[in-house]
């Protein structure tokens, strides 16, 4: 206790070690103290080196910037979904944004992959009701079975939410559902019974009846 | 994970991905293994687009997913490989000057869709190369084939773990998630595939197709019936046998750098030779008696075996020590000391950062401190006869740089300042940590830069997009020489200028980063082999 107060009288500034071992002379000044953290971006005392040049380094370039651009094509980049406009409007119907229902755009072999990463298709199951029966007239009659034994028990599944509990229920259909599944990205294009490309959105209207003055416009 | 690794792997997953997949990547490099509704719950994505984000992830190889008890699978992020994405260009580069343009696209579709079978490579490759062919040829399935069994047959692409077929036909239930086994021997395994067929050419007004699209679809679904003669076998490129011929030609060419051109093909070769004997991680190479290199090396290098002999010796008495000599027997066994060749490259990289950094003066020091391993400070003005307040001030900097640091030796038990010795050293493996730390910051901080460069310019960009767009399609359409004129002069000339400097800054910020990535190379291998051997 009593030497508390005495280290700070006496001897002030004197350190334990012995400042020359370190290389700092008697009477030397010493740099100022910092006060403040280093600047974002300090001066450079040198240049830097030139990039390496030559023709590898050029192709390998052009490469990386090919890459790149590719990448974003592939259907492994997934984009966030288009935000809802505030009305909706008619035309979204026959619009297609992107993968309907969030299914994925490629087809990864769902036999190496865990089984809760699968995504149900869910909307059209609704219609699929309506829409399988008289779109496959060609397929046999065990199939129909099939079909109508899976759409009763769809029927009662429709309002379920996506658990692990309900994947052990639908094993048996699960197996007949993986080849189904081809179908339904058949019918996520169109959730209409409409050919897409007949639909006109009605922008080239106008357009055309300057043509043809002799009739009467109505 | 440091925070500018996490930062890099970030900034990576965003540009090839997407924001969803870069979101779920993070927050698994950050926080480890976690569950499919933990990760949900915790980024505050929906659960279809983590599992949308999940699936791309692990077909990329970026994670791998384990099955833990009472049936949780839990997935887990790969940091070290998203990183590799930065190094795609090159190994691309290297499948084109080994295997020219097929086992480049081999090469690159490997690479661009994470894992694929090789029927589908084949095809695929086949019909780019087809494009770029001239009208009437095609590429033949047979050709391509055979370059990607070289490709298998010298490891540069491998198996991925695959589903083991069960025995049992009633498995009874399902696990949920398989368990994918992979066993040394049949990692290279190509299986027998007789694909035959050529190249098809994408064409608009294509005679074949015109007559087929309406009857091809209710066909569509048999097409997929047909069973795929390779189903299930998945390839994927094997990135550590690029990395052991990158640590080669690294080799070589320091070699060569060293002393002179053939000195560095007598290396070359035997690598190569060693090639199939020797595990990449091993500190040095099988011995090598001088008759079997004399008998492997490149037909056309006529070099006696005296001469052979005398290269030899003079490579192993190197102070380098890349090559050391291990027996007498068979004209005198020699191997390449892997490790320490990895050590003198790394040393080197220091050597040179110092010297750009702080000056030639410091990598005097920085060299001499290197050399005597450890030097105190009267020692330190003495031998590199620089006056002692510049020495003083050049170590400080160096030492707050951390490229070197300070070692007590107390003279005394109870370490009394006054009484202990400190001596300056360089510790190789933390100074080359440090670098490596900052090599990700910079490639961080281009990649920030390169992307502002583009968003600020983007209306710019975008404007001359469509101009290109419009003359392209103009003169399909054959119009005047005028009017493309025209069109032209719709992007002003400073404008133009603007253009100009901006893709010249975009290339030399990409060039500098395939640069750093050099760098992240050599020191990432220099410190995973000293890692080995601890």
């Amino acid at each position: 206790m009593a030497s508390r107060g005495g280290g700070r009288g006496r001897g002030r500034g004197q350190l334990t070690f012995n400042m020359e071992a370190v290389g700092i002379g008697k009477g030397d000044a010493l740099p100022p103290p910092t006060l403040q953290p280093s600047p974002l971006f300090p001066p450079l005392e040198f240049r830097p080196v030139p990039l390496t040049s030559g023709e590898e380094g050029e192709y390998v370039l052009a490469l990386k910037q090919e890459l790149r651009g590719a990448m974003r094509q592939l259907p492994y980049f997934i984009r966030p979904a288009v935000p809802k406009r505030d009305v909706e409007r008619y035309s979204d119907k026959y619009q297609m944004s992107g993968p309907i229902d969030n299914a994925i755009d490629w087809n990864p072999d769902w036999r190496r992959l865990p089984r809760e990463l699968k995504i149900r298709v869910r909307k059209l199951q609704k219609e699929r009701t309506t829409i399988l029966i008289p779109k496959r007239p060609p397929k046999n009659t065990e199939d129909k079975e099939e079909t109508i034994q899976k759409l009763e028990t769809l029927e009662k599944k429709e309002e379920e939410v996506t658990s692990e509990e309900d994947e052990e229920k639908e094993e048996e259909e699960e197996k007949e559902e993986e080849e189904e599944e081809e179908y339904d990205e058949e019918e996520h294009e169109e959730e209409t019974d409409y050919i897409m490309s007949y639909f006109d959105n009605g922008e080239d209207f106008g357009g055309d009846s300057d043509d043809n003055l002799d009739e009467a416009i109505y | 994970m440091t925070q500018a690794e996490i930062k890099l792997c970030s900034l990576l997953l965003q540009e090839h991905f997407g924001e969803i997949v870069e979101k779920i990547g993070v927050h698994l490099i950050r926080t480890g293994s976690q569950p499919l509704r933990v990760i949900a719950h915790d980024t505050g994505t929906s659960l279809d687009q983590v599992k949308k984000a999940l699936c791309v992830l692990i077909q990329h190889n970026l994670v791998i997913y384990q099955v833990h008890k009472r049936g949780v699978v839990e997935y887990e992020a790969q940091c070290s490989r998203v990183l590799r994405m930065l190094r795609y260009p090159r190994y691309i580069y290297t499948a084109k000057t080994l295997y020219s343009d097929t086992g480049e696209l081999i090469v690159e579709e490997l690479l661009l869709n994470g894992k694929m079978t090789m029927s589908a490579v084949v095809k695929k490759v086949a019909d780019r190369l087809t494009e770029t062919m001239e009208d009437g040829k095609t590429m033949d399935y047979a050709e391509v084939s055979n370059t990607f069994v070289r490709l298998a047959d010298t490891h540069f692409v491998q198996r991925c773990p695959w589903v083991p077929a069960t025995e049992n036909s009633d498995p009874g239930p399902l696990p949920p998630a398989p368990i994918l086994v992979i066993s040394e021997k049949d990692m290279y395994l190509v299986p027998k595939l007789s694909l035959i067929g050529k190249g098809k050419r994408r064409r608009s007004s294509d005679e074949d197709a015109a007559g087929e699209p309406k009857a091809k679809r209710p066909k569509h679904n048999t097409d997929n019936k047909e069973p795929i003669p390779d189903d299930g076998i998945y390839w994927q490129a094997n990135l550590d046998r690029f990395h052991q011929h990158f640590r080669d030609q690294a080799i070589v060419s320091a070699v060569a750098n060293r002393m002179d051109q053939t000195s560095s093909e007598i290396v070359r070769t035997m690598l190569r030779m060693s090639e199939i004997t020797t595990p990449s991680t091993a500190p040095f190479t099988q011995p090598l008696s001088s008759n079997e290199i004399f008998r492997s090396l490149p037909v056309g290098y006529n070099i006696s075996k005296q001469v052979l002999d005398q290269y030899l010796t003079l490579l192993a008495d190197d102070p380098l020590e890349f090559v050391g000599k291990s027996g007498d027997s068979g004209g005198g066994m020699y191997v390449i000391n892997l490790h320490k060749a990895l050590g003198s490259l790394a040393t080197a990289t220091l050597e040179s950062v110092v010297q750009e950094r702080f000056g030639s003066r410091c990598a005097r020091i920085f060299r001499l401190v290197l050399q005597k391993k450890h030097l105190e400070q009267k020692q330190v003005e003495d031998f590199a006869m620089i006056p002692a307040k510049e020495a003083k001030d050049m170590l400080y900097k160096m030492l707050s740089g951390n490229f070197i640091s300070l070692q007590e030796i107390p003279k005394t038990p109870d370490h009394a300042p006054s009484r202990t010795f400190y001596l300056y050293t360089v510790n190789i493996l933390s100074a080359a940590r440090m670098l490596l730390h900052r090599c990700y910051k910079s490639i961080a901080n281009l990649i920030e830069r390169r992307q502002f460069e583009t968003k600020e310019n983007k209306r710019l960009l975008e404007k001359s997009q469509r101009v290109e767009a419009i003359i392209a399609s103009m003169q399909a359409t054959g119009a005047e020489d005028a009017q493309l004129q025209e069109i032209e002069e719709m992007i002003t000339v400073p404008e133009r200028q603007q253009l100009e400097t901006l893709k010249r800054n975009v290339n030399k910020l990409d060039a500098s980063e395939i640069q750093v990535d050099e760098t992240i190379f050599l020191l990432e291998s220099y410190i995973e082999s000293t890692m080995k051997r601890q």
